[in-house]
């Protein structure tokens, strides 16, 4: 079963992303707001965390597209 | 009427918990309710296991065998090879076990234990561990954490590439139980809400709040429908995305 260039998992993969960003920027905020409760440096443990979580899920983003990509690419290849 | 503590009563957990002594036995709406449905399908599935000559327990037997083909055809059999064939076991039970406990929701005084993040984040562990486990399997402690570095990487990356990569896999296994309780919880959530619409109507106004019945009851039905295609979704998802990671695991590039 396919829709357009993607196949089942590929939409799998691309349906899951969104929640996968969500979970990585409140991963990084929950831990920079514990590490502030903990050492009283508010705020700039929240602050770097919400940078991380950030960059973790923008290189999940990326890390997806890559592998989409090779995919496509092997397909393309099976078929000639 | 307290809106909030309707929804809390037909929503969250229940705990009527049984105090022995100093122990506090935890007995709550929904464990009740996994432990009701666990009891109904092991009964169900050891006489359809024992077999018969009756027709009926023939054809228990025939639907028994179409499940099992179609979870090793449709989910392990694509997405983790041949490999996957030992653990068909552990997906024939995970999907089974989450389209009864999503339909046991259903019905009139039960509960839908897998609105329950506790219930969906056990579920998740097993399949967390059911990853690690074939990780290890097949690749051996080495070749397993070799799998968390893509090829092509340069040597200097590596540090920063391996833990991201190992948040990653953690974050997928918790995104598994976050969308099942999520898309359950607020299933039951929207049900509720359109009947308590005309209640809420019909205190303002009693002739508005009947107005206010049929669409309402429309809504419902086509809700409850909807939630009958998520509970079985829900389930299908839950079952192939393990697979998939575990595939992934496996079978690393």
């Amino acid at each position: 079963m396919g829709f357009g260039d993607f196949n089942k998992k590929d939409h799998f993969a691309i349906s899951s992303l969104g929640m996968e960003i969500a979970v990585s920027e409140i991963l990084g905020v929950a831990l920079g707001y514990w590490l502030d409760k903990k050492y009283g440096t508010s705020p700039c443990c929240l602050l770097v965390g919400a940078v991380l979580g950030f960059m973790l899920s923008f290189y999940q983003v990326l890390r997806a597209v890559k592998n989409l990509d090779r995919q496509a690419k092997e397909q393309k290849n099976g078929h000639r | 009427m307290d809106i909030a503590e309707i929804i809390s009563h037909h929503i969250l957990d229940n705990d009527w918990g049984i105090s022995l002594g100093s122990v506090r036995l935890p007995v709550t709406t929904h464990s009740v309710t996994i432990f009701v449905v666990s009891a109904l399908l092991l009964t169900v599935l050891f006489f359809i296991a024992r077999g018969g000559a009756s027709r009926c327990s023939r054809l228990l037997t025939t639907l028994a065998e179409e499940y099992v083909t179609f979870i090793r055809d449709s989910m392990i059999l694509p997405n983790m090879g041949p490999e996957g064939r030992p653990m068909l076991p552990y997906f024939c039970t995970l999907f089974l076990f989450i389209l009864s406990v999503n339909l046991a929701g259903m019905l009139p005084e039960m509960k839908t234990a897998t609105s329950n993040i506790s219930v969906t984040a056990a579920l998740a562990l097993c399949s967390g561990i059911l990853i690690l486990y074939s990780g290890l399997k097949f690749h051996g402690v080495i070749g397993f954490l070799k799998g968390f570095v893509p090829s092509g990487t340069p040597v200097w990356l590596v540090p920063l590439i391996f833990p991201l990569e190992i948040i990653s896999t953690i974050i997928k296994v918790c995104v598994l139980a976050i969308r099942l309780f999520a898309n359950m919880l607020s299933g039951h959530m929207v049900l509720l809400c359109l009947l308590l619409i005309i209640f809420i109507v019909g205190k303002m106004n009693v002739f508005a709040g009947v107005g206010a019945l049929i669409p309402a009851m429309v809504l419902e039905i086509f809700m409850t429908f909807l939630e009958l295609l998520v509970a079985f979704l829900q389930a299908y998802v839950f079952t192939l995305l393990t697979a998939i990671f575990a595939g992934s695991v496996i079978h690393t590039h």
